[in-house]
């Protein structure tokens, strides 16, 4: 499988300041790759440093086999991106704005500017000034731009920025129908951890400029903690039994009791009939799972410790 | 240069569908226009003051309504004008990619940076020409509407030529505009360097040395000073480095905007 995007130990300083911190990464052609973190996390300066608007610090990038400079020229032909907010000419329309960028991406055919209004759902505001959008057409104005030209791969910050939920499914349905179809490999910022776990394969998450973990979608799912959830009439005497049976258990602010232990997780069934031997008799049993919000938190050290 | 063609065209379009090219033109409109009013004036001052179009203080010392006082008016309008109105343009060509947030479209494409800056820079310099010619024609409009008293055909030789070296001299002074637009993100620093230029200007010209700064140079170009090729040296380099500088900013500098 070959590589479209490789950086080796990227970092970037503004004075004092390390907006990305030795970003090591590969991205396979064809994959999605979420990057994710919080805002001012340094997705968005990684972004640019791929699309060579900022020069590194120090290291290097790669995307699709050319080594990225300031102002260099290539590889851009394949490449379409959406950087930051999704922006427009305000007194072009919708058309406008595309034909401008088709004529700036030489070889797309004019045919490729009503294919992108058609497949961004712009029809009905093709001959409308971009600046009277709403903010989820003008997101869909920036797609329709980075979609124009057909690219192998594509660089999106934060593409469902602004989409109602309709919108969000929309979107996120036409990107994995690009990276099965036809191979596009699409590298995607975020914040929002539950959008990126159903579109990408490969998750990076980015804390204060450092990749802090880079797994598959399923790593994620078995990364996730889990505990078993039990209530009786009487928690604190519950508590104290299992504890002296062994089991890791602790008493919830809401009057639970969580066990983190993986036999009480695997086999609830088994914690509920020693309950019940006790004379405890159960008001609930549940396995919890973290979600991935809690899960995200938790690994750049903002839970606060809620999910020990 | 690749693509050149098509990134003209595209800034050809962005200027076209603003109300930018309606403005200036209406800015630069009110030259022959008001210069057309003196002339009216000056042709009947009783007849201006009686239908209240001067009051009775008001001092008329502009000269004679005839076609030399008109065309003088204007080419020292261009001279002065020129500055303040071809810079709001080249403001506005490449600062609006900095208030629109456009710019980051433009920095990886198949069409070099050089490309898109070339183009706006063809589009400032067309702009301007357009609005001088404009001015000129009105101006002719506007004396022959007057019925303004015939004169040998070198009057209006020599004043087009004045004009158009003072527009060229003008134009070629906005690469440094273009230039703070892109360093300073926007349309208000260019602005203010624009202000700055004339204030100093203002000193330079009272203490004697304004052939040597260039802002200076297109007014006094346009008053028929008699200026040395020194001065018009120093407006060429000026804006060779607004332009060098311009390029070398979008082709290397961190585009953070």
């Amino acid at each position: 499988m070959n590589t479209v995007i490789e950086t080796d130990n990227l970092v970037k300083r503004y004075g004092d300041v390390t907006a990305v911190d030795g970003l090591s990464l590969r991205v396979a052609q064809g994959a999605i790759y979420a990057f994710l973190g919080l805002n001012g996390a340094g997705k968005t300066t990684t972004i640019r440093l791929l699309l060579g608007m900022v020069k590194p610090t120090a290291g290097r990038a790669r995307v699709l086999g050319t080594e990225i400079r300031v102002g260099s020229k290539k590889p851009w032909d394949a490449v379409g991106y959406l950087v930051e907010t999704a922006d427009a000419y305000p007194q072009l329309t919708v058309r406008q704005n595309l034909e401008a960028m088709r004529r700036l991406r030489p070889g797309t055919a004019p045919q490729a500017v009503d294919r992108a209004i058609e497949r961004l759902g712009l029809g009905p505001y093709a001959d409308r000034r971009a600046g009277n959008l709403s903010h989820g057409n003008a997101q869909r104005l920036g797609l329709a731009k980075a979609l124009l030209h057909a690219p192998e791969l594509l660089i999106l910050d934060e593409p469902a920025n602004g989409l109602d939920p309709a919108g969000i499914v929309e979107i996120r349905n036409l990107l994995i129908e690009l990276a099965r179809d036809q191979g596009v490999t699409i590298f995607m910022s975020s914040h929002i951890l539950a959008e990126v776990s159903r579109l990408a394969q490969r998750i990076g998450i980015l804390h204060q400029g450092r990749l802090l973990q880079e797994l598959e979608l399923d790593e994620l799912e078995r990364n996730r903690r889990r505990w078993l959830l039990v209530r009786t009439r009487d928690c604190q005497a519950a508590c104290s039994m299992l504890r002296d049976a062994g089991f890791s258990a602790e008493t919830t602010p809401n009057a639970a009791i969580r066990i983190t232990d993986l036999a009480a997780i695997e086999h609830p069934e088994a914690i509920a009939a020693r309950l019940v031997q006790a004379g405890h008799a159960l008001t609930l049993l549940n396995v919890e799972e973290e979600d991935l919000e809690q899960y995200f938190l938790r690994l750049v050290g903002m839970d606060g410790g809620n999910s020990k | 240069m690749n693509n050149l063609a098509q990134a003209i065209w595209v800034e050809f379009l962005k200027a076209r569908r603003s109300k930018m090219p309606l403005f200036t033109a209406l800015g630069f409109a009110m030259v022959p226009l008001g210069g057309g009013f003196f002339m009216l004036v000056l042709k009947d001052p009783e007849m201006a003051r009686r239908v209240g179009l001067i009051s009775a203080k008001a001092q008329l010392a502009m000269g004679a309504a005839d076609w030399p006082t008109y065309l003088r008016f204007l080419t020292l309008a261009v001279g002065a004008g020129g500055i303040i109105l071809f810079g709001l343009i080249a403001s506005w060509v490449f600062g609006r990619e900095y208030s629109d947030r456009t710019l980051k479209d433009l920095l990886a494409l198949p069409t070099s940076r050089s490309a898109i800056v070339l183009s706006k820079c063809i589009v400032i310099a067309v702009w301007s020409a357009a609005l001088t010619v404009m001015t000129c024609l009105i101006t002719l409009g506007v004396g022959a509407a007057l019925a303004l008293p015939p004169v040998a055909p070198q009057v209006f030789w020599r004043s087009g030529i004045t004009i158009t070296v003072a527009a060229i001299l003008t134009i070629i002074l906005t690469t440094p505009i273009a230039f703070a637009a892109s360093a300073w993100h926007g349309y208000l620093p260019p602005i203010g360097v624009m202000i700055l230029a004339m204030g100093i200007g203002q000193l330079t010209n009272a203490a004697g040395w304004g052939e040597y700064f260039p802002w200076s140079v297109p007014a006094l170009y346009a008053q028929g000073e008699n200026l040395g090729p020194a001065s018009i040296i120093i407006v060429i380099l000026t804006g060779i480095l607004g332009l060098a500088g311009t390029f070398l900013w979008w082709e290397l500098a961190d585009q953070t905007h």
